[in-house]
C-alpha cells in the first residue's frame, strides 16, 4: 500500500504530469490502481458488468476532477474516496430498481481460479468445502448493510489500515472500528448455521 | 458453533486474490480512451460548460452546498427587502385642503408700520425744507 504521508506520495510525479495533460501518466495511474479498485467495486456490487461500468465512470470522474485535486490527501486516498462514493451511490440506485434480483449477482469467488488454494488442490473434498464456504461468505457479505460491507471490504479484503479507511470514508477511526466490530458479529451469526454442519 | 472473527477474517483475506482476468486492464484502457474521445465530440461549446458546472457541483461537499444555498437565499431575501418599489405604504395620505387663506402682509406695509409717524417727530426726523 502506498505511503500516505504528505511529503512522500509516490504518485506525485504521475499526478503532476497527468494534470499537465499527459494522458500516458494518467494511464499509468489507472494501471497502478485499477485492479485494487476493481476488487473494491466488485466486492461491493457482486456484479462484473456493473463493476466494469462503474470503474470506467470512477476513472472518468478522477480524470475530469484532476485539475481540482489539491494534494491535501494522497492520490490513492482521493481516488478511493471517489470509488467508494460512486459505488455507494450506485448501490442506492440499484436498490431502488425493482427488477434487480439476487440471481443477477455473480457467485463471485467460485468463478475465480486465483482463489483456488494450492494446498487444497490435491484434495478435491477440501477444495469443494472451501468453495462452499466462500459461497456462504459471499451471501453473508450481501446480508450486511452497505456501511458495514464497505468497512469489511476495505479492511478485511483490501487490507487497508483503520486510519486509511477513516480518511477514505471521512469518519473517525473509532467509528470505523465500531462498524467493523458489528459487521464481524453479523457475519458470525450469518455463517453460524454453516459452521455447525 | 459460531466461527471466530479470525476464521472469518482468514476467509475474507482469500478474496484479496480476486482479480480481473489477464489482459483486462489493457482492454479497460482502450475502452477508457474510446469513451473520452466520444465524450470530447459530444461535449463541445455550451455542453462542455454545462458539464464543467455539473462536475464542479458534484465535487462540492454537502456542507458547502448548504452554505452556498443559504447564502443565495439570504442574497435574494436582501435584494427583495432593499429594492425600491412603489408600495402603497410609501404614498402620503391625502390631507384635506384648508380653504381659509391668510394673506401675508405686504413688505411695504410692514416698513410703513415700523416708521415713527407720531406728531412729536414731525418736522424733526427726516424733515427737509425746500
Amino acid at each position: 500500500m502506498p505511503d500516505d504521508s504528505p511529503q512522500a506520495d509516490p504518485d506525485d510525479d504521475l499526478v503532476a504530469r497527468a494534470r499537465a495533460g499527459d494522458t500516458r501518466a494518467f494511464d499509468a495511474l489507472i494501471l497502478r490502481y485499477g485492479e485494487k479498485l476493481y476488487g473494491l467495486v466488485y466486492n461491493m456490487t457482486s456484479h462484473k458488468e456493473d463493476t466494469h461500468d462503474l470503474l470506467q465512470d470512477i476513472f472518468a470522474k478522477a480524470y475530469h476532477s484532476l485539475p481540482r485535486f489539491r494534494g491535501q490527501s494522497s492520490f490513492y486516498t482521493w481516488v478511493y474516496q471517489i470509488a467508494v462514493n460512486m459505488t455507494l451511490n450506485f448501490l442506492k440506485k440499484r436498490k431502488r430498481r425493482a427488477g434487480m434480483s439476487l440471481n443477477d449477482l455473480d457467485s463471485g469467488v467460485l468463478d475465480d481460479p486465483a482463489l483456488i488454494d494450492d494446498a487444497h488442490m490435491a484434495n478435491p473434498e477440501k477444495q469443494s468445502n472451501l468453495h462452499e464456504l466462500q459461497k456462504r461468505l459471499n451471501e453473508a457479505m450481501r446480508g450486511l448493510s452497505e456501511p458495514h460491507r464497505t468497512v469489511v471490504t476495505l479492511f478485511d479484503i483490501q487490507g487497508l489500515p483503520h486510519a486509511e479507511i477513516a480518511k477514505i470514508l471521512r469518519l473517525s477511526e473509532g467509528t470505523v472500528r465500531s462498524r467493523l466490530h458489528y459487521a464481524h458479529l453479523h457475519l458470525q451469526s450469518l455463517l453460524q448455521d454453516y459452521w455447525e454442519e | 458453533m459460531k466461527p471466530s472473527v479470525e476464521q472469518i477474517q482468514n476467509l475474507l483475506a482469500l478474496k484479496r486474490h480476486e482479480a480481473p482476468e489477464e489482459g483486462y486492464m489493457e482492454d479497460f484502457l482502450v475502452e477508457f480512451h474510446r469513451r473520452r474521445r466520444q465524450e470530447a465530440v459530444r461535449t463541445t461549446g455550451l455542453a462542455a460548460n454545462w458539464q464543467r458546472l455539473v462536475d464542479w457541483f458534484s465535487n462540492v461537499g454537502t456542507s458547502r452546498k448548504i452554505y452556498a444555498g443559504g447564502l443565495a437565499y439570504a442574497t435574494v431575501l436582501a435584494a427583495l427587502l432593499l429594492a425600491p418599489r412603489d408600495s402603497p405604504e410609501l404614498v402620503q395620505p391625502t390631507v384635506p385642503v384648508r380653504n381659509e387663506v391668510v394673506p401675508a402682509k405686504d413688505k411695504a406695509v410692514q416698513q410703513l408700520e415700523e416708521l415713527d409717524l407720531s406728531p412729536a417727530s414731525k418736522g424733526q426726523t427726516g424733515e427737509q425744507e425746500f
